[in-house]
């Protein structure tokens, strides 16, 4: 899967970073608390500025914001352009997904297959959007009324999903699985049930699936 | 400096718009007056009422959310639930006291005998009061209150999708509390720059005036970009076709986040000030870094309008990479504040009172609103997070973890002057542990959930979700929250009823103006018994005292802070 990779990564190494700074000002938080309490006798410091300190500690913050600008925008740089790679493919699946109050419909630009469900609280009722495995697939979502937003938890999957706009999700599953996606934009009512099934199969299965109208495969 | 003899006799020649003693108890009194002290204490009071009503609400969310697939309200109730929470919590209660706040201490701080244009402070009071009532006013509707979503997208918000009473009511309610709001912050700022007290220059107001001043630009600059957004939506109740274009829909966007994103700061640097106030009193020293500090609130101001589209991330519709950058920019004024914080502690004395707790603890729990906050303005990261739980958890610890704990220090800290009477500290210390466990216990499990993939904003979630041990455990927490907030209602009952602690003029040995004059202050705020005292730095008091200690502390000569230097003599 070709988000949670850069996902993990980024994420790793911001919330090592995030945990390295918390630690150490609620150690020095904590240990001045200790040894400055009123007990200990220590008299305060009449001291009221250290510029060169101030202005050094100033310039050292902007070089970790510049080494955190520049990871992030070449990690964004990186996934943008493996989507890129994916709608340059000649071999792409494209599926155009509608979200609706309150559900999803699948439309399979491949073959004449539109899948769609009820989104009720019974989770057989939602809708199970088929792809095949090894091949890159762009989904062209939109929407009929108001905002959603498609999100794939497990597979850090999300874009948002607007009326009379087109936004374009594109990636390529590597491996055979189901996955719950779900609607992540608050979209009212029903907005907790609106949620559908992935379900990437071989391309032996998928090509079925697509010759029999979209019977179960 | 006998510009100080001056200044002392100036609240004098108003002394006749003052109404005579037993006149000044009356409702008609309070609810009439031009006093900057009353304006506040009428918006604050408002606001802390309202933060027990909308806090109730969420005590139901999280009761429905304890368990999976509960219906202990329907589903709309639920969403009316938590757009009044939301909404109630950003636009009636944390920027009002953080606006009032500076209503309130301003003009003593600076040594000013009222606020500027008392009236239109006033006025922005009323409308508060009354954009309250209208949103409200949604539960006694049919189709009930307003439940949109704090940020109220449309189209979902225009008359197709909600057509119900109550949303029209509320994007009426808003717009108009919200204007009030901008009303009092105007009053505040310019009373800020320009109706100081002569020896009071810039480098001379204190940490939280300067606090104030960056809060109210932003107020200024930002908040009427809601009135546009809310007019739109407006437009959109009685034409909801216009929302059937995305240009509008993302126009709107666009209108909201340039105000939304800078009405985060606008919750959170009062509180920096309050927090730099509380901790420099209690550690018994001058404020570290003022410069520094001042310069990062007005640098942090500034930036504060440049990153809105980072809310916007998976849009598809906005410069990425441009907001990251500008967003996390932000962590080095937000650091500068930081180590002033941490250099005022340790160089201290340290007095462990219940606003210095409150105070204390702010620093790492805002902390981690912070540093989530870095990787939430990472794209690659607010695209799997975004919109569920984990940003949930991070807003929660801005303004839960820090904002309201910056609250109740400044509430704790300043309640003696206001009232001139003292809270019980035992009741204090119980109320701040509840409070600091509680929040912790509710909002931490959160980042999990969000993780794990639980959506914001479902109403219910079924038990192979997985959901369910972290919800139990935040609903626990919860539990501690209210029962500090009960805690805290006990504490001020029986300190007003009893009466039995007189506070003094200065209980806390504070540094700044407002401690040289009575609790509570006299209407013109400084007289002949309380006359405005020297003010060589912005610890004007704590500079008395070592004079009249006659301590010659090697480095404590206030020419050193800024004070002198940057006006003083002229």
């Amino acid at each position: 899967m070709s988000f949670l990779p850069i996902f993990r990564d980024i994420f790793l190494l911001e919330i090592v970073i995030a945990s390295v700074v918390f630690a150490v000002i609620a150690v020095l938080l904590a240990v001045s608390l200790w040894r400055r309490r009123a007990g200990a006798g220590r008299p305060p410091s009449s001291r009221a500025d250290n510029m060169p300190l101030e202005i050094g500690y100033a310039v050292a913050l902007l070089g970790i914001a510049i080494f955190l600008v520049v990871v992030t925008a070449n990690a964004n740089g990186r996934q943008a352009q493996r989507q890129e790679a994916v709608l340059a493919a000649a071999d792409v699946v494209t599926v155009d997904v509608t979200g609706f109050q309150w559900c999803w419909e699948f439309a399979h630009r491949d073959g004449p297959v539109t899948v769609t469900g009820a989104c009720a609280e019974d989770p057989a009722t939602r809708p199970t959007l088929v792809v095949p495995v090894g091949r890159p697939v762009e989904l062209r979502l939109t929407s009929r009324d108001v905002v959603h937003a498609m999100w794939i938890p497990d597979l850090a999957l999300k874009s948002d999903v607007y009326p009379d706009h087109t936004n374009v999700l594109a990636t390529t599953f590597d491996h055979a699985g189901t996955w719950l996606g779900k609607c992540s934009e608050f979209c009212g009512t029903h907005h907790p049930t609106m949620e559908f099934f992935i379900r990437a199969v071989s391309e032996q299965e998928y090509q079925q699936y697509l010759a029999s109208g979209g019977a179960s495969v | 400096m006998t510009a100080e003899t001056e200044s002392a006799q100036q609240p004098e020649h108003r002394q006749e718009d003052v109404p005579p003693r037993s006149r000044r108890g009356t409702a008609a009194a309070w609810l009439t007056t031009t006093d900057h002290k009353r304006i506040a204490l009428l918006t604050l009071g408002t606001a802390l009422v309202l933060f027990i009503v909308v806090g109730v609400l969420a005590l139901v969310v999280r009761a429905q959310l304890t368990l999976p697939d509960q219906h202990l309200v329907s589903n709309d109730f639920y969403n009316g639930l938590f757009t009044i929470h939301g909404s109630g919590m950003i636009y009636l209660v944390v920027t009002p006291v953080a606006i009032a706040l500076g209503l309130y201490l301003v003009p003593l701080q600076v040594g000013a005998p009222a606020v500027a244009a008392p009236r239109l402070a006033m006025t922005g009071f009323w409308l508060y009061l009354a954009g309250t009532v209208l949103i409200f006013a949604g539960f006694a509707t049919a189709l009930g209150p307003a439940a949109g979503g704090w940020y109220a997208y449309p189209p979902l918000n225009s008359s197709r999708y909600l057509p119900g009473t109550g949303q029209s009511l509320w994007i009426a309610g808003v717009f108009i509390a919200v204007l009030g709001m901008i009303f009092q912050a105007g009053t505040v700022l310019w009373t800020a720059l320009l109706k100081r007290a002569k020896p009071v220059t810039l480098m001379r107001m204190p940490v939280f005036t300067w606090s104030s001043i960056a809060t109210n630009l932003m107020v200024i600059g930002a908040f009427p970009s809601l009135l546009a957004a809310m007019g739109l939506l407006a437009w959109g109740r009685v034409f909801p076709n216009i929302f059937t274009e995305n240009l509008w829909n993302i126009a709107y966007q666009h209108l909201f986040w340039f105000f939304a994103h800078p009405v985060v700061y606008v919750m959170f640097f009062p509180f920096v000030g309050v927090v730099a106030e509380v901790l420099s009193t209690f550690s018994g020293r001058r404020f570290f870094g003022y410069r520094a500090t001042v310069v990062s609130l007005l640098t942090f101001a500034a930036f504060s309008m440049s990153v809105w589209g980072h809310h916007m991330f998976s849009t598809g519709q906005a410069s990425n990479d441009y907001y990251s950058l500008t967003s996390i920019l932000l962590l080095v004024p937000a650091g500068v504040e930081y180590f002033g914080f941490l250099a005022t502690v340790i160089g201290g004395q340290l007095r462990f009172t219940v606003p210095m707790l409150f105070a204390i603890a702010f620093v790492p729990q805002f902390l981690i609103g912070g540093l989530t906050g870095i990787m939430v303005a990472t794209p690659v990261i607010d695209y799997q997070v975004t919109d569920s739980y984990f940003i949930v958890a991070h807003w929660h610890y801005t303004l839960a973890a820090g904002s309201l704990f910056g609250m109740f220090a400044a509430f704790h800290f300043w309640f003696p002057k206001a009232t001139g009477l003292l809270l019980d500290e035992r009741l204090g210390r119980w109320q701040f542990w509840l409070l600091t466990i509680g929040t912790n216990v509710t909002f931490l499990p959160m980042f999990w959930l969000g993780l794990e993939g639980m959506p914001r904003r479902i109403a219910t979630y079924l038990p192979q979700d997985g959901f369910t041990t972290a919800n139990v455990i935040a609903s626990a927490g919860a539990v501690l929250i209210a029962l500090s907030v009960i805690v805290t209602i006990a504490n001020v009952v029986t300190s007003v009823r009893d009466r039995r602690r007189p506070a003094g003029d200065d209980p806390w040995q504070g540094f700044t103006l407002e401690w040289a004059t009575s609790s509570p202050p006299p209407p013109t705020n400084f007289d002949r018994e309380h006359p405005l005292p020297r003010v060589p730095s912005f610890a004007p008091l704590l500079d008395e005292r070592a004079r009249e200690e006659g301590e010659e502390r090697t480095g404590d000569d206030p020419t050193e802070h800024g004070g002198l230097r940057s006006g003083g003599g002229r």
